[in-house]
């Protein structure tokens, strides 16, 4: 029996930086994907109503960020110190902007609504975050010291998430993000892992 | 000791945590406040043209919550374990998904739907989220543990701000958080600091 149980809907969304990350160190831990039905019964036994949680030691976390630094730090990639680690949680917190507006493009219905916010983000939102995080990222393709760390996973996934809602080639002319990419694609266990995990819309 | 200057507006708002955090810790840093021509000079210098901004040893560090666990560390006030840091940032992040849904405050122009907006959040967002957050405080007033960490102070920064756009004993029933809001504001740190902190409407 894993030390871990992560809970999460049959999809990617807020719990595939956690899979990855328990990929990238090789942690073995519980997939558990629960279907849309057995939802109201789960949801009372979570600490704040919602999913991702993580069930380790006797405790159980919620809220992907945290537990994705949690497990970041047991796979030691989290960065070397408190002000590297602070460099971090800085750059992961940036991508949570970005990812609302994504997400709230997504839940729009009026199509006319829909289409102002997909203009906004393609031509102003995205483009400027791009910028603002190459310039974060190094040229060796790291976002903090100078090898793989939670961030260049979490990054990794939020481009795929965005390639999913919006394809093109958004990293051209962005050399230092377009080696982030390609590190944390080459990391053995995510590889392995983006191979062989579930199918999922999303 | 590193040293540390911490630039924001002339207000509480996203800065007040880290304030309230050095003061807990008696720890000198440089309050810098700033407005108009002083901070649109100031902003493509820092890595997201956001503040609060904190300089540690000169290294900028953005991000409200990064910036807070950097100065909760520092004080002993991030938690005891890996685990017990998971769930101060567990309960950090959870005030951050209440304070989005209070964003209508800043965004909502029409007067009518914003009361109405107002009415609904204490009447059916509040609430419900409360309840959770009371189950996680210990009856000694602890968010993590059995003393005073950042998830605590968060908390109180939290209610501190909301007070001042909807007035309200909005704690009232729950007797574990008033405990919460206590042990935060009789820190001798943290309660000199309320005594002697620049006035602002929020």
């Amino acid at each position: 029996m894993p030390a871990y149980k992560l809970t999460y809907f049959n999809a990617r969304g807020r719990a595939e930086p956690i899979r990855l990350l328990f990929a990238a160190a090789g942690i073995k831990y519980e997939d558990a994907r629960i279907e849309g039905a057995d939802w109201p019964a789960l949801k009372p036994k979570t600490p704040m109503g919602y999913l991702p949680i993580l069930e380790v030691d006797g405790t159980t976390l919620c809220e992907s960020t945290a537990i994705a630094r949690f497990v970041a730090k047991r796979a030691g990639l989290v960065g070397k110190d408190d002000l590297q680690q602070a460099k971090a949680d800085m750059i992961v917190d940036g991508m949570k902007d970005i990812l609302k507006k994504l997400i709230l493009m997504v839940l729009e219905k009026d199509e006319i609504k829909k289409e102002e916010l997909k203009t906004d983000i393609s031509e102003k939102t995205l483009p400027e975050f791009l910028s603002k995080y190459e310039n974060l990222a190094n040229p060796s393709g790291f976002f903090v010291g100078d090898s793989l760390s939670w961030v260049d996973v979490t990054f990794y996934n939020l481009i795929e998430r965005v390639r999913a809602m919006f394809p093109g080639d958004h990293l051209k002319g962005k050399p230092n993000l377009v080696k982030v990419m390609a590190n944390v694609k080459a990391n053995p266990g995510i590889a392995k892992w983006v191979k062989e995990r579930p199918e999922s819309a999303f | 000791m590193p040293t540390y200057k911490l630039t924001y507006f002339k207000s509480r708002g996203r800065a007040e945590l880290a304030r309230l955090l050095f003061a807990a810790g008696g720890v000198k840093y440089e309050d810098v406040r700033v407005e108009g021509e002083e901070w649109q000079q100031l902003k493509p210098k820092t890595p997201m043209g956001q503040l609060p901004l904190l300089e540690v040893d000169g290294v900028m560090i953005c991000q409200s919550k990064a910036i807070a666990r950097l100065i909760a560390k520092d004080i002993g006030m991030a938690g005891k374990t890996p685990l017990e840091q998971a769930q101060a940032d567990m309960i950090c992040d959870s005030l951050d998904d209440l304070g989005n849904k209070l964003m209508f405050l800043f965004t909502e122009k029409d007067e009518n739907k914003k009361e109405e907006k107002k009415k609904e959040f204490l009447e059916k967002t509040l609430p419900p989220t409360l309840d959770l957050f009371e189950k996680l405080a210990s009856a000694e007033g602890y968010f993590v543990g059995n003393s005073l960490t950042w998830a605590d102070v968060n908390f109180f920064a939290f209610f501190d701000l909301m007070n001042g756009y909807i007035p309200g004993d909005h704690l009232k029933v729950y007797v574990n958080l008033n405990k919460v809001m206590g042990n935060v504001s009789s820190n001798p740190g943290i309660e000199k600091w309320l005594k002697e902190r620049p006035e602002s409407t929020s």
